[in-house]
């Protein structure tokens, strides 16, 4: 989603101006201090995020300010631990799966309620996965990304619920843990759109450690631990209320003044640190907390149904003439590690396809010759008279986007003779474009997700669809063997076929060169001293039920 | 003012605000894409087209151009500004609880440029030497060059971070207004500033300065007393004008800083293409600037009644 932003060299201008001007850095801070002390309850939290939020409606929470309160207001039925990756109880202290994953049944506890004082029973939850797994078009209520193949849910008692589907939905239980199956009281689940918008956070109810407490649209949010909360994840060290009294969420969209409010102390954490403010951050005696993302890597789609795109050996030659090692080492820090295949080494039935991503200029020429794309007189090649001439968007919301498709389309003038642009635009121009292949031929997108339908997420012709396959207009599909493979990842219900099923789309992406992955992808913070005990939740949205500060 | 001139003034009102927000109208329906378009065919929430277009029929994003704007006249007409896609929030709501932050950014911003300005002509006119003359007279020409997003970082940098006398993050409402009023002042006190400093030296060229001189007033007394005076109408009317500065300054600091308004409402409504919000925001700077500006026309008979004879007061 493109927005306004000063980015870039104008910002970086003014920074190095405004730095130069002050006498440059805040000196060296104190060393870390160690965790190891007690828990301290009570103190607030100032939390530095770039973008307001748009909506609480948790199926929306994929975007990260979204995520980062839905996160803190809702429980759900499962816990995921976010390092090992595996599901634990919480709402639901039990859960059963028939052979072909297409009936869940989960047992819950019966102490829960929701911040309004109603019960967190099977009806419920019933309701919530009614809502997230149909969505409801009338309210402008959008389907659960996270949730596949639902048909109907079942209440046996008060404290048993089932989940019908209509094909093998192996990927829910973990859908039942992410933030977009945030569980909400079921009067806050009659809302519509506008209902979970700005301005109306303390009607969104949820059974979560910390509930809404006041807001300014678009400035800030707060958020008040509820005391009576005592239903955490049985991993977590709290089972209590929550450490902090309070939680404010500022918007700062300037990078710079993120920054130097954290390292001047007026805040304690900082989202969406860039890559070149990291020194800055370090040496104030700050601290990185870089997440990854464990799912797709940040990498570029080709489309392949585009004319040009469509001949395997431009792909390929494209692939071969990317410096992927330059754009980590140029661009980036030691928290984006460079990618070594479609999905990031952290993320569920990752394969390393680095053999196959070799970076070999020779190659990619003699490839684009093969292919009767030859030199022209302005070092652009040429074939049946139309230069070899590409589009790629900037994807905003990606980590320096604008500077590594601009290094990429150096890279492929210099080494390939491609002339690749950049699509920097207004939202509206931005979204058509975006979905036509023959205005954007390379698309550059990303998806966290702790699941292994990550995959079909960001591919499939039903989802987002990034190497439209699906052409839009006419629905067709492209490659039906890539829509076969992206299937079986989401309908396999043995757990080592389903690794399988994922690691062969791996695989097929790379042999045809449909994707170029560039890096995995981090989310990065930045926090003072006082803060103990932060983490973020599998796809780096943070948490702060177990955080703590100690001034 | 005469009633029927008042009536011919508020009438002209009228007819600005309604080919304001026609005109915002067709600029928003022509540009590509809209609002629900961006919102839900955004990729990252992977809807099928089917999904999509469900969505916008429960939005009426279908209908065709006329009705719309049909429709969004009588919603204004009542009132009812209609929804932010962007955030589902109201865009009343939304207005009303932005609009107050914004005003008192801009009157202060605009108060302090005052103060700024007539501080600089003042003493760019009085100074006895030509060399601090100059240098005073220079210094809205400094003033006007300086970047307002570069000034806002300069300022942050200097007296929040590295002096730490003014907090920007989690600081009180007044606070909270130091360094952004400094920041929209610094580059609006430039062209007041300016056309002060000109219109004192062409007031002081005139006889009747000579003849008070020559009777025994000192240049301050002059100054303040004589020249000043008729040197503020030319200085009121630019002001009008600056109004859409300030707007525009708000913009850029209200982003910086962080601060809810009708700048950064209107940034982000810009960036999202929402419609309805942006619809809204056009139409009440429209009536702001007019309101502004005929108050300005009022107000000049005051502060030079030979003018009262050109606006055609009956005396």
């Amino acid at each position: 989603m493109p927005r306004f932003s000063w980015k870039n060299p104008l910002l970086a201008l003014t920074v190095a101006g405004a730095l130069a001007l002050t006498g440059c850095g805040q000196g060296a801070g104190s060393a870390p201090t160690a965790s190891a002390s007690d828990p301290v309850t009570g103190g607030v939290l100032t939390y530095l995020d770039a973008q307001p939020h748009t909506s609480l409606f948790p199926p929306s929470g994929g975007f990260y300010p979204n995520g980062g309160l839905v996160n803190q207001i809702t429980d759900r039925l499962v816990y995921q631990d976010p390092a090992t990756l595996e599901f634990q109880p919480w709402i639901a202290t039990s859960w059963e799966v028939n052979a072909d994953a297409t009936r869940y049944t989960f047992t819950l506890r019966d102490d829960v309620t929701f911040s309004d004082g109603t019960k967190l029973d099977a009806a419920a939850v019933a309701k919530n996965f009614d809502l997230y797994g149909r969505g409801d078009a009338a309210r402008a209520l959008p389907v659960s990304e996270a949730v596949n193949n639902y048909d109907r849910s079942e209440v046996i008692d008060p404290t048993t619920v089932v989940f019908h589907f209509k094909a093998p939905a192996p990927g829910f239980l973990q859908a039942t843990s992410t933030i977009n199956s945030g569980l909400l009281s079921p009067a806050t689940l009659d809302g519509d759109f506008t209902f979970y918008g700005a301005g109306n956070g303390t009607k969104v109810i949820g059974s979560g450690p910390f509930v809404v407490a006041s807001e300014k649209i678009g400035a800030e949010v707060v958020l008040k631990a509820r005391p009576d909360y005592h239903w955490a994840p049985k991993a977590s060290a709290n089972q209590g209320r929550a450490y902090l009294d309070e939680i404010r969420y500022v918007v700062t969209p300037e990078a710079g003044v993120r920054v130097g409010a954290l390292t001047s102390g007026q805040a304690d954490i900082a989202r969406q640190i860039a890559a070149p403010d990291e020194a800055v951050v370090t040496a104030s005696g700050a601290h990185l907390v870089a997440a990854q993302t464990r799912g797709v890597n940040n990498a570029f789609s080709l489309r392949f149904r585009n004319a040009t795109l469509s001949d395997i050996r431009v792909r390929q030659a494209l692939t071969l003439g990317t410096d992927r090692q330059e754009i980590v080492d140029t661009l980036f820090t030691d928290n984006y590690p460079l990618a070594t295949g479609v999905l990031g080494k952290t993320a569920l039935g990752y394969e390393d396809l680095s053999a196959k991503l070799t970076h070999d200029p020779a190659r990619a020429r003699a490839l684009l010759d093969e292919a009767g794309w030859t030199p022209g007189p302005d070092g652009i090649r040429v074939k049946d008279g139309q230069p070899l001439k590409l589009v790629v968007n900037e994807a905003a919301p990606q980590p320096r986007s604008f500077d590594v498709t601009t290094l990429v389309s150096q890279q492929w003038k210099r080494d390939l003779g491609v002339d690749l642009q950049i699509l920097r635009a207004d939202a509206g121009t931005y979204t058509k474009a975006v979905n036509d292949a023959d205005q954007v031929q390379v698309n550059h997108t990303m998806v966290g997700r702790a699941d292994l339908d990550v995959i079909k997420s960001n591919y499939a012709a039903k989802n987002r669809n990034t190497l439209l396959n699906r052409n839009l207009t006419d629905n067709t599909i492209g490659d039906q063997k890539l829509e076969d493979l992206l299937a079986a990842v989401a309908g396999t219900p043995d757990p080592a076929a389903r690794i399988q099923a994922s690691q062969a789309v791996q695989e097929y992406l790379i042999d045809q060169s449909y994707v170029i992955p560039l890096f995995e992808e981090p989310q990065v913070f930045a926090t003072t001293d006082a803060v103990h005990g932060f983490g973020t939740e599998p796809i780096g949205r943070p948490s702060f039920y177990n955080t703590w500060v100690q001034r | 003012m005469t009633a029927r001139a008042l009536g011919s003034r508020v009438g002209q009102a009228v007819l600005v605000l309604a080919l304001a927000f026609t005109l915002a109208f067709i600029l928003l329906q022509a540009l590509p894409g809209d609002a629900v378009l961006i919102k839900f065919e955004n990729p990252e929430l992977g809807l099928s087209p089917e999904e999509i277009a469900a969505i916008r029929t429960s939005y009426g994003a279908d209908v065709p151009w006329w009705q719309a704007y049909l429709h969004t006249l009588a919603g204004f007409l009542r009132g009812d500004f209609g929804f932010s896609i962007q955030n589902g929030a109201g865009v009343a709501g939304l207005l009303a609880e932005v609009l107050p932050q914004t005003v008192t950014l801009s009157v202060l911003a605009f108060a302090a440029a005052v103060v700024l300005a007539v501080t600089v002509a003042l003493l760019a006119t009085w100074a006895r030497w030509t060399w601090l003359r100059n240098a005073l007279a220079s210094l809205p020409s400094v003033f006007v060059s300086v970047p307002t997003f570069w000034l806002a970082m300069v300022l942050i940098q200097i007296f929040s971070f590295r002096l730490g006398l003014v907090k920007v993050i989690g600081a009180g409402p007044v606070e909270a207004l130091i360094l952004p009023v400094l920041t929209i002042a610094v580059p609006i006190s430039a062209p007041l500033a300016q056309i002060l400093v000109r219109s004192i030296e062409d007031v002081q060229r005139q006889p009747f300065v000579s003849v008070v001189r020559a009777r025994g007033a000192s240049r301050w007394w002059v100054l303040t007393r004589n020249v000043a005076r008729n040197a503020l109408l030319p200085t009121l009317t630019i002001a009008g004008v600056l109004f859409g500065e300030l707007v525009a300054g708000a913009v850029v600091t209200e982003t910086v800083f962080g601060r809810a308004g009708i700048g950064r409402l209107t940034e982000q409504a810009v960036a999202n293409q929402d419609v309805a919000v942006l619809q809204a925001i056009v139409v009440l700077s429209a009536a702001a600037f007019v309101t502004v500006n005929l108050l300005i026309d009022l107000l000049g008979p005051l502060v030079d009644p030979r003018l009262t004879k050109e606006v055609g007061l009956a005396a």
